[in-house]
Order: structure tokens, then C-alpha cells, then sequence
């Protein structure tokens, strides 16, 4: 009896992880759930949830002129798509910097435009399925460059947030106490549009550029139903990550679909239950009619 | 002495010329009271103050440095929904020396502690700034200008939206600041306010600034004066 439940646990769980391009499946997508999550925790705090999308647009150009110049070369296409990131927010940032037009209208033109130029670039050049292969991943043909790369990418950011991490929590809050300390709160800014922009590239191969701002967005979502600590938040945000990644392969695996929106799905069904059932703010929270007595935390 | 000089400042929003013409010394250790109607340019001079804006003529002299310069905005500019505490909040305050990279020691908790218990918010410590009221959200903002040791500080109403109890301690903390030779602007609309708190008054007009002081500005305000004249102790007619 309990022989048969462990064998059987071990084909569901384990077997798959046997085969080589599943192994490196999962190391690519649990080291994209620990950079990610974080990054969408500072986006949503900083009331630009929206900007990951935005962001993914602009990538989509470079990966296609990479794409189309050097045929399905992960490096070349990610050193593009990450070229043509940073220059598209720079370019929605100078613009709305020198005309006082807003920061938001500037950059969902740009992205607009960068998205529609990168369609035109991957169809001149290639097949429809090249399209949706650059939208929307394979993370079942990540070979080892690819995984280097995104590893790679993934520690540098999360060692660069370690390092900015108390500077972009000032900025977050009051910029203009961070400003007036004579430091550049738009260098920080910076900084971090630039590791969004290299966490997208570094998940478009797996995950495609759509899909890859659900791996930063959702997990974070998820967790402000639960916690109202950054910490929390950030910690929450990367175990929810890495619980969708997990079980999205192994959803991919055994029913045969494909892995990118199975893991993205996955962290969709928990931000819907914690948006039922969370701590804070869902549903349920609003329901309860409990509270803490009075002065209860004087002693904490 | 005044480590703050305004040099026949002109401010300009927009192409707009705001104040022209600006001559000025805030003194060191005193507090100095910013008044004028909307618009009439007191966000802009603070903002030339901060550094944040480059005057169209003339300049201002500052000789505190700036990271020892604490500008408090109105509550309504920050975002109070950011998930941090009270304690974490006033250890920002050692940005000055410790930036962006530093660890915090037992020592700066300490002094962080010390400054909560001054502030009567001890027990909030570890309470998100979200769910703090009006009064309690102004103490811990003070909290963390007195973690940084600022020397020049510039308050935008410091005491709107503020519970009578917080009005009153934050004076006396603001007095001590200044006692400690800070120097202090602070915006106010409010005249017992003024005249209970400034040692100077500079009034923003029509593109011009006045210096004042508080008892001309209130006795002209309100047609009475802010101290009740001294009865004569001898009455005609007594012994």
C-alpha cells in the first residue's frame, strides 16, 4: 500500500525531472522565481503594476532584429532584447522629462510602437510560429546556454536589488526626502527599470515576453492578500513563485500542455483564492467581523 | 549668525516669475514663519531652499550641508501605503551617515528608541505608517528629522490634519530644535500657531516678500495684541 503510494507520488512528482530537458527546465524557471517575484513586489508597491507589460513590449523589437540577424541565437536575440529595452524606457523617460508630458502616456506610446515594429520584424523574417515562439516561450527547449544565461541573469539581479534594496525603499516612499540627501533618487529609478527590463529578457526564452510579467506580477499580487511587511511580501512572493513554477511543469508534463501559461495559470488560481480567502483585503477579510481588542499590541 | 542668506532671489515656475527681488537672513536657532496665500510662491521658495529648483537671478547661500537640510512635505505627498513601520521609518534618518549601504548598530536603535519614547509613540514602533492617524504619522516624520540631526529644517504645515495633543508636543519639540541652534521655516496659516511658535515672520505677497514680526503681524491681524497689557499693580485711589 504505501509502496504503490510512493511509487506512485515518485512518477508524479519526480520521474519527470529525469528527463534532461525538464531538469533544466525547472532549474531555469525556479531561478527566474527567485529574481522576478521581488522586482514585481517594488513594481506593485510603486503603483506601476502595469509598467512589466508595457515593459515587455519594448523588448519584443531587439529580440526580433536579433532574431532576424543571427537566426534563433539566444544570446544574440537577448543582448537585443535587452538593447532595445533600456533604450525604449530611456526614451519614454527623456521624453516625458523634457516635454512634461506624463511619465505613463509617454511610455505606453513607446511601447505601442515597439510592440507593433517587433511583430512587423519577427514576420518579415520568419514564420508564424517563430512569432509565437518569441511571445510566448518554450521552456521545455531551454539547452544549456539558455540556462547559463538565465542563472545568470537572475543572480545578478538579485544581488543588485540586495545592494540597492534601502535606497529603493526611501525612493518608494518619499523621493523627495531621498533627493534632498543629495542622492540621485533618478539613478536608483533607473537602476531598477534596468533590472525589470534584464529580468524580461531573461525570461522571455522560457516564458515568452508575455508571459514572463506573470512570473514577476502575479506571485506579488498574491502576496499583499497576505502580508503587510515587506519582508513578508517579498519572501511570500518568491515561495508562490516558486510553488507555480513546480507545479506548472508537472502540470505540463503529465496532461501535455504547454508549460509557460500552465505555470502562469497556476500562480493565477492562487491569486484568486487569496483574493477570496487572504488575510488582508480579499473577501472574506471584508466578511470578518473580528477584531483585535484595544491596546492588544501595546505589549508586542 | 544665519547660515542661510537669500541674495535678491528671483523664482520662476514654468516661465512664470514667481517672487523676484527675494533679500532675506533666517536666523540660526530660530523659527521662522512662512505665510502667504495660495500660490503666492512658499512651495517654490522651499523648493529653491532644498536645492530642488535653480533660481532665475540672485541665488540663495546655504552653509548647512545637505544632508543635514530635512524638508517634511505636506502628509499628502508621501505614499503611506508602503509597507513600513514607525521604527523603520525614523531609521531612514541615519541616511546622512550610514546611506544606502551601511548596516544599522545597537547604538542607532537605541537613539531611534529614545526619539520614539520623546515622540510618545513607543507602542506604535512596529506599527505599518498606513494605519497610523493624522498626528501619529507627523510624530514618527519628526521622528526621523531627528534621527538625521538636521540643521536646517523646513516643515509644510506640519500641523494640518494633526490631533491638539501632537500640536502641542510637536512645538515643544520643534522649540528644542531650534534651541539646539537648527534653523526652522515653517509654513503656517494658522495665527496662534504663528504667534506662539515664530521668532520671524516672512510673508509672501504679490510676487514680493516682508519680514515681520510675530506680534505686529497678529496684533495687525486680529487688532489685538498677542500679550495682554500689564494691569497697573496700583489702582487710583488705593493705599
Amino acid at each position: 500500500m504505501l509502496d504503490s503510494l510512493l511509487s506512485t507520488l515518485y512518477l508524479w512528482l519526480i520521474a519527470p525531472f529525469d528527463y534532461a530537458f525538464m531538469s533544466r527546465a525547472l532549474l531555469a524557471s525556479l531561478a527566474l522565481s527567485l529574481a522576478a517575484p521581488p522586482l514585481g513586489v517594488f513594481l506593485m508597491l510603486r503603483g506601476m503594476s502595469l509598467i512589466g507589460d508595457a515593459m515587455s513590449h519594448a523588448i519584443l523589437p531587439g529580440v526580433a532584429l536579433g532574431f532576424l540577424m543571427a537566426g534563433f541565437s539566444l544570446p544574440i536575440m537577448s543582448l537585443g532584447g535587452m538593447l532595445s529595452g533600456l533604450l525604449i524606457a530611456l526614451l519614454a523617460g527623456s521624453v516625458s522629462q523634457l516635454t512634461g508630458h506624463r511619465e505613463d502616456s509617454a511610455m505606453a506610446s513607446f511601447f505601442l510602437i515597439s510592440l507593433a515594429a517587433g511583430v512587423m520584424l519577427v514576420a518579415l523574417g520568419g514564420s508564424s510560429v517563430d512569432l509565437t515562439h518569441v511571445l510566448f516561450g518554450s521552456i521545455l527547449a531551454v539547452d544549456t546556454t539558455a540556462l547559463v544565461l538565465i542563472t545568470g541573469i537572475s543572480s545578478l539581479i538579485v544581488i543588485t536589488l540586495a545592494v540597492i534594496f534601502r535606497a529603493l525603499v526611501v525612493e518608494c516612499l518619499d523621493p523627495l526626502f531621498l533627493r534632498s540627501q543629495g542622492t540621485r533618487s533618478g539613478l536608483v529609478h533607473g537602476v531598477f527599470l534596468g533590472l525589470v527590463v534584464l529580468n524580461l529578457t531573461a525570461g522571455f526564452q522560457t516564458l515568452g515576453t508575455l508571459m514572463a510579467v506573470g512570473l514577476m506580477m502575479l506571485p506579488a499580487t498574491t502576496a499583499r492578500f497576505w502580508s503587510t511587511r515587506l519582508e513578508g511580501l517579498i519572501v511570500l512572493s518568491v515561495v508562490i513563485a516558486l510553488g507555480a513554477s513546480l507545479g506548472g511543469l508537472l502540470i505540463s508534463y503529465h496532461l501535455s500542455l504547454p508549460s509557460g501559461p500552465a505555470i502562469i495559470l497556476l500562480a493565477g488560481v492562487a491569486y484568486l483564492l487569496s483574493a477570496l480567502f487572504g488575510r488582508q483585503h480579499s473577501l472574506s477579510a471584508r466578511l470578518r467581523r473580528r477584531a483585535t481588542p484595544l491596546r492588544a499590541d501595546d505589549h508586542a | 549668525m544665519s547660515r542661510l542668506v537669500l541674495h535678491d532671489l528671483q523664482l520662476a515656475r514654468g516661465g512664470r516669475t514667481v517672487l523676484e527681488h527675494l533679500e532675506g537672513r533666517f536666523q540660526d536657532g530660530a523659527i521662522t514663519a512662512l505665510i502667504g496665500a495660495n500660490g503666492a510662491g512658499k512651495s517654490t521658495l522651499i523648493q529653491a531652499i532644498m536645492g530642488n529648483l535653480t533660481p532665475v537671478a540672485g541665488r540663495v547661500e546655504c552653509a548647512v550641508p545637505a544632508a543635514r537640510r530635512a524638508w517634511l512635505p505636506q502628509q499628502l505627498a508621501l505614499d503611506l501605503s508602503f509597507p513600513m513601520s514607525v521604527e523603520e521609518l525614523i531609521m531612514t534618518g541615519t541616511w546622512p551617515s550610514h546611506g544606502a549601504f551601511k548596516g544599522y548598530c545597537a547604538a542607532h536603535y537605541r537613539r531611534g528608541r529614545e526619539i520614539m519614547e520623546r515622540l510618545g509613540i513607543s507602542r506604535l514602533a512596529h506599527r505599518p505608517l498606513g494605519e497610523l492617524s493624522g498626528g501619529q504619522r507627523q510624530r514618527a516624520l519628526i521622528g526621523r528629522t531627528l534621527m538625521q540631526e538636521a540643521e536646517l529644517l523646513l516643515l509644510d504645515e506640519p500641523f494640518a490634519n494633526v490631533d491638539v495633543d501632537t500640536v502641542e508636543m510637536l512645538m515643544d519639540v520643534l522649540r528644542e530644535m531650534a534651541e539646539q541652534g537648527a534653523t526652522l521655516i515653517i509654513v503656517l496659516h494658522d495665527m496662534e500657531q504663528l504667534a506662539r511658535l515664530a521668532d520671524d515672520v516672512l510673508i509672501l505677497s504679490q510676487g514680493h516678500g516682508r519680514w515681520a514680526t510675530p506680534d505686529a503681524l497678529v496684533e495687525r491681524h486680529t487688532g489685538q495684541l498677542t500679550r495682554p497689557p500689564r494691569l497697573p499693580l496700583t489702582f487710583p485711589g488705593s493705599v
